[in-house]
C-alpha cells in the first residue's frame, strides 16, 4: 500500500496561517468544585502546524488544558477556541484526536477494530473504516498487527496502536497527553521518531504534548510552553523551529542542549521542576 | 496435563469410598432405609428408571426455564438500574430487601398465585437465581474504565454505542460471575419449588421425587434422587463454564492460561 501524500486529503485542506489559529485560548481559568485553582489567567494562541510541547511540574494543570481544548470541560473563566470554533463543535466534526498516557484499548476487541472505533461510533461504512484503519496501522508500523489482540503486544506497540486510533480520522488536532511517559527509553525514543514523522507526512496536523520530560519537549518542539506549578500560567514561550532534521544526531548539537538548559532554567525559575 | 490425569486422583478416591461405604453397610448389618449402599442406590435408580427419568427431564426444563429468566432479567435490571443514580439508589435496596425474604416463605405465595403448576415452580426458581446475575452485572457496568469512558465522550458516542460497544463487554466477566452461581441456584430453586408445589404424576420433578420417597422411607431412591439433582446442579454449573471460556477466553484475566 503506497500512502497518500498530503495532498490527497480531500476532507481537511492544508490550513494556512491566515486561517483561525489551531487554538486560542484567552483569560482562561479553571477553578474545580472543590475550589482547587487549577489554571489562572492563560493566554495561548497556536497556530495551525505547530508542534507545541507542554512542560510542567505535575500538578501544574496541563492536562486540563487538554480537557479543555477537547470539550471534556468547560472553562470557569476565559474563551477557549478550535479551529475558529467551539471546542465541542471541532471535536464533533472530527478535527480533535486524544491520547492518553495509557493505551486506553478495548481489551476484548482486535487491533483493527480498536483503531476504527473512533470512525465506527460516527457510523462509517464498513470498507470505509476498515480501509482507513489499515492505513493508519501502516502509519504507526503494525500493518501485520490488525488481528492481533492488546494483550499480545507489548506496551510500546500499544501506544502505537493507541496513536493509530487518534489518526484513524485524520484529526487537524492531535492531544498527546504524556503518551509516552511510561516507556522504556529506547521504546520512547523510537516512537518520538515515529511522531515527528507523522507529523511531517500529515502536513498541517497540530500536535499538542504534554511531557515532563525535557529531552523529549526539546527533541520533538517547534515551540515549548512551560507552565507553573498549580494555579497554572505560562511562565515562558520558547520557540524552536525545526531548522536541522530532528534525528539521533540533533541530540548531540548545541542546539538541542541550549534548548534543554533554556527550558530547564523556566522549569527552576517558575518554581517547578 | 492431561484429562486422564486431571481426573484419576479423584476417580480413584471415589471408587475408594465406594468400596468402603458398601464393605460397611454389608458387613455392618446397616437397615437400607437408614443408610443404604452403593449397590441398594444402584438397584433403586435401576427399578425407578422411567420416574427418575421423567423427574429428571421436569426439573431440567423448569431450571433452564429459570435459568434463562434470571439470566435476562437480571442483564436487563442491572443495565435500567445503571441508567441513573437515583433510579438505583430508590430500587436496589428492595432488590435487597426481596432478596433477604427466605424462599420457604416466598414460595407458598407464588403456588397461591399461580397454582401448583410448573409455572410456579420456574417462577420461584427464577425468583432465587435472578439476583446474583442483577447484583454482579451492577457492579460490572459501574466499573468501566472511566479513561475508556471519556474516550467514547471525546467520539461521541451515543448512550446505547456507549452501552453495547463499552459497558456490557466491560461487565461481561462479572455478567458471567454471576451467572455461574445462578446456575446451580436455578436448579435448586427448581427442587425447592418443586419440594414446596408437590406436582405429581406425569410432571413429577426430582423435588417431588425426593418428598415422596422420604415420606416412603425409600431412603436409597431418596440417595438416588439427590444425586440425580447434584449432576444436574454439576451439568449447568460446567455449561456456564463452557460458555465463560467462549466468551472471555481470548481477552480476560480470568480465563487466561498461565504461560505468557
Amino acid at each position: 500500500m503506497t500512502l497518500p501524500s498530503a495532498s490527497a486529503r480531500p476532507t481537511s485542506p492544508l490550513p494556512d496561517r491566515d486561517q483561525p489559529g489551531a487554538v486560542e485560548l484567552a483569560g482562561v481559568e479553571k477553578t474545580f468544585a472543590n475550589g482547587t485553582r487549577a489554571l489562572a489567567a492563560l493566554d495561548l494562541a497556536i497556530a495551525p502546524g505547530e508542534l507545541v510541547s507542554f512542560v510542567g511540574p505535575s500538578g501544574c494543570g496541563k492536562s486540563t488544558v487538554f480537557r479543555l481544548i477537547a470539550g471534556l470541560a468547560e472553562p470557569t473563566a476565559g474563551s477557549v477556541t478550535v479551529m475558529g470554533a467551539d471546542p465541542r463543535a471541532a471535536r464533533r466534526a472530527g478535527g480533535v484526536a486524544y491520547v492518553f498516557q495509557d493505551a486506553t484499548l478495548l481489551p476484548w476487541a482486535t487491533v483493527r477494530d480498536n483503531v476504527a472505533l473512533p470512525l465506527t461510533l460516527r457510523r462509517v461504512a464498513r470498507r470505509e473504516r476498515r480501509a482507513a484503519a489499515e492505513r493508519a496501522l501502516e502509519l504507526v508500523g503494525l500493518a501485520d498487527h490488525g488481528r492481533d489482540l492488546p494483550r499480545q503486544l507489548s506496551g510500546g506497540m500499544r501506544m502505537r496502536v493507541s496513536i493509530a486510533r487518534a489518526l484513524v480520522a485524520r484529526p487537524r488536532l492531535l492531544l498527546m497527553d504524556e503518551p509516552f511517559g511510561a516507556l522504556d527509553e529506547m521504546t520512547r525514543q523510537a516512537l518520538q521518531d515515529e511522531l515527528l514523522e507523522i507529523w511531517r507526512r500529515e502536513a498541517g496536523t497540530t500536535v499538542l504534548f504534554v511531557t515532563h520530560n525535557v529531552f523529549e519537549a526539546a527533541f520533538l518542539s517547534t515551540r515549548v510552553v512551560v507552565l507553573s506549578p498549580r494555579p497554572g500560567r505560562v511562565v515562558a514561550d520558547l520557540a524552536a523551529p525545526h531548522t536541522a532534521p530532528r534525528d539521533d544526531a540533533f541530540r548531540a548539537t548545541p542546539a538541542f542542549a541550549g534548548l534543554v538548559g533554556e527550558i530547564s532554567a523556566a522549569l527552576r525559575h517558575g518554581g517547578g521542576a | 496435563m492431561t484429562v486422564a490425569r486431571r481426573l484419576l486422583p479423584p476417580l480413584l478416591l471415589l471408587a475408594a469410598v465406594l468400596a468402603l461405604w458398601q464393605a460397611i453397610c454389608d458387613w455392618g448389618d446397616v437397615a437400607p432405609y437408614v443408610v443404604p449402599s452403593p449397590s441398594d442406590i444402584w438397584t433403586a435408580v435401576r427399578e425407578h428408571r422411567a420416574d427418575l427419568l421423567t423427574s429428571l427431564w421436569t426439573t431440567t426444563r423448569e431450571a433452564a426455564l429459570a435459568f434463562a429468566v434470571s439470566g435476562v432479567a437480571g442483564v436487563a435490571g442491572a443495565v435500567a438500574l445503571s441508567s441513573s443514580r437515583v433510579v438505583e439508589r430508590s430500587v436496589y435496596p428492595y432488590a435487597i430487601l426481596l432478596q433477604t425474604i427466605p424462599i420457604v416463605a416466598t414460595a407458598p405465595i407464588i403456588i397461591i398465585w399461580f397454582g401448583a403448576t410448573t409455572t410456579a415452580v420456574v417462577v420461584i426458581a427464577s425468583i432465587m437465581a435472578f439476583f446474583p446475575v442483577l447484583s454482579n452485572t451492577l457492579v460490572g457496568l459501574r466499573a468501566t474504565d472511566r479513561r475508556l469512558e471519556e474516550l467514547f465522550e471525546l467520539y461521541d458516542a451515543g448512550r446505547l454505542q456507549a452501552l453495547a460497544r463499552l459497558r456490557l463487554p466491560a461487565a461481561l466477566p462479572y455478567v458471567v460471575a454471576g451467572l455461574r452461581i445462578s446456575s446451580t441456584l436455578s436448579v435448586i430453586g427448581a427442587i425447592v419449588g418443586e419440594y414446596i408445589a408437590g406436582i405429581g404424576g406425569g410432571e413429577a420433578g426430582l423435588g417431588f421425587a425426593i418428598t415422596q420417597s422420604a415420606i416412603r422411607l425409600e431412603t436409597p431412591y431418596l440417595f438416588a434422587a439427590a444425586i440425580t439433582s447434584s449432576i444436574l446442579g454439576i451439568a449447568f454449573f460446567q455449561l456456564v463454564k463452557a460458555l465463560s471460556r467462549r466468551l472471555l477466553g481470548s481477552w480476560h484475566e480470568s480465563e487466561l492460561a498461565f504461560e505468557r
